[in-house]
C-alpha cells in the first residue's frame, strides 16, 4: 500500500542527485520511468499496481500525483507522464 | 527505440573512450546502426578514436545543450568502410573542443533533462538500433542520467586499488537507480597479473558479470588513439574481448 508521508518531499526542482536519494525506491522508480520517454497512462497504471498495488484512482495515489505534479518534478504531457528534472 | 549502452567508469584513464569507440565499431561490424554520444563535455575525446575532428561551424553537442541546433544536426557518420561493407553505420555526436565552448559549458552549465530528450530524438530520426554515451569519469548529474536511462551499464576499470574503491560507488549508485544490466570490464589487465585472480576480486567485490578483462596493449598504445583496434589489429586479444563482449552484449542484455 501506497504510504509515503508528502510533506516530507523537498520543495523546489528535481536534480538527478535528488531523485537518486529520495526514498522509498517505489517513489524513486517511479520518477525514473517517467525519464526516457515517459510513461503512458498504461504504463504508469502497471507500475503503481506492481510498486503499490493500488490503482490510479486511489486517492493516496491522487494525492502523490499532485504532489509531484506541484512540485513540477512529474507531469501529463500530451500523452506520456513526464518527469522534470531542474 | 535504440537500446541505451552507458560506458562509464569513476576514474579517468580506463580507457573508457577507447572501448566506447571499438565497443561501437564491434557492434556495428554486425550490421547495427549505432551512435556514439560524448557526453564527457569537460575533456572529450572519442572523436580522435573515429579520426573526426569538427570543422569550425559544424555542430557539436554543446551547440544542441547550450544552443537550438536540432541534436540530429550534430550526429556526423563516421562509418569505416569495414563497416559499411558489412551494412553497419556509426554516427558520432562529438563534444566541442573549442576551449572556449568547454569553458561556457562549465560555466553555464545546461538542462540535464535536454539530454535525455536528445537520445530519443537522434534513435528515432536515426532509426538507430543502440546508442552509446560515454560518460564523464565520476559522478555528476549528466552520469546520473545517462545510468538511469541505461539499458545497460558499463563500469570500466583498470586493476588498481583506488579504481576498485571508486567503481564500488559507481556500482552502488547504478543498484539505486535500478540499471536492468550491468557489465564491468577490467582494462588494462598487466601480462603479469593472473587473470583468474582478477576476476575472482572483481566478482566478489561487486557481485556484477564481467563482461571482459582487456589486456594492457603494447600494439594499443603504439595506436595511440589514432584508430580502431578492432579494425587495425582484428586478430590482437583486446580486439577479440571487445569483439566478444559485443556478441555476449547483443545475445544476452542488448
Amino acid at each position: 500500500m501506497l504510504s509515503i508521508d508528502l510533506d516530507s518531499l523537498p520543495s523546489g526542482p528535481l536534480s538527478m542527485a535528488g531523485l537518486l536519494s529520495i526514498e522509498p525506491a517505489e517513489l524513486r522508480r517511479l520518477l525514473k520511468g517517467g525519464l526516457r520517454r515517459g510513461l503512458s497512462t498504461d504504463d504508469l497504471q502497471a507500475l503503481l499496481e506492481q510498486e503499490w498495488q493500488s490503482g490510479m484512482d486511489a486517492p493516496p495515489v491522487q494525492a502523490l500525483l499532485a504532489a509531484l505534479q506541484q512540485r513540477g518534478w512529474f507531469s501529463w504531457e500530451g500523452d506520456r507522464w513526464k518527469t522534470h528534472l531542474g | 527505440m535504440a537500446q541505451i549502452l552507458a560506458i562509464h567508469s569513476f576514474r579517468g584513464g580506463t580507457g573508457k573512450s577507447n572501448l566506447t569507440a571499438n565497443l561501437a565499431t564491434a557492434l556495428a561490424l554486425q550490421g547495427k546502426r549505432v551512435a556514439v554520444i560524448d557526453t564527457d563535455l569537460a575533456s572529450p575525446g572519442v572523436h580522435v578514436l573515429f579520426g573526426f575532428t569538427p570543422d569550425p561551424g559544424q555542430p557539436t553537442l554543446n551547440d544542441y545543450l547550450q544552443g537550438d541546433v536540432p541534436i540530429v544536426k550534430c550526429a556526423h557518420e563516421v562509418t569505416p568502410e569495414p563497416v559499411k561493407k558489412a551494412h553497419g553505420h556509426i554516427w558520432l555526436v562529438p563534444a566541442s573542443m573549442d576551449s572556449d565552448r568547454i569553458a561556457r559549458l562549465l560555466r553555464e552549465g545546461y538542462q540535464v533533462e535536454k539530454l535525455n530528450d536528445a537520445l530519443f530524438s537522434l534513435s528515432e530520426s536515426l532509426h538507430l538500433d543502440l546508442l552509446l554515451i560515454d560518460t564523464h569519469p565520476g559522478i555528476n548529474e549528466e552520469t546520473l542520467l545517462s545510468t538511469a536511462i541505461a539499458d545497460c551499464l558499463l563500469v570500466v576499470m583498470r586493476p588498481d586499488s583506488q579504481d576498485y574503491l571508486g567503481t564500488a560507488v559507481a556500482i552502488e549508485v547504478a543498484e539505486r537507480l535500478d540499471v536492468p544490466a550491468i557489465r564491468m570490464v577490467v582494462n588494462k589487465l598487466p601480462q603479469h597479473f593472473d587473470t583468474e585472480q582478477v576476476r575472482e576480486r572483481v566478482a566478489s567485490s561487486y557481485g556484477v558479470p564481467i563482461g571482459a578483462l582487456l589486456p594492457l596493449s603494447e600494439d594499443l598504445l603504439t595506436l595511440a588513439s589514432g584508430g580502431l583496434a578492432v579494425l587495425s589489429y582484428p586478430t590482437h586479444p583486446w580486439s577479440e574481448q571487445v569483439r566478444g563482449l559485443a556478441s555476449e552484449l547483443l545475445d544476452s542484455v542488448l
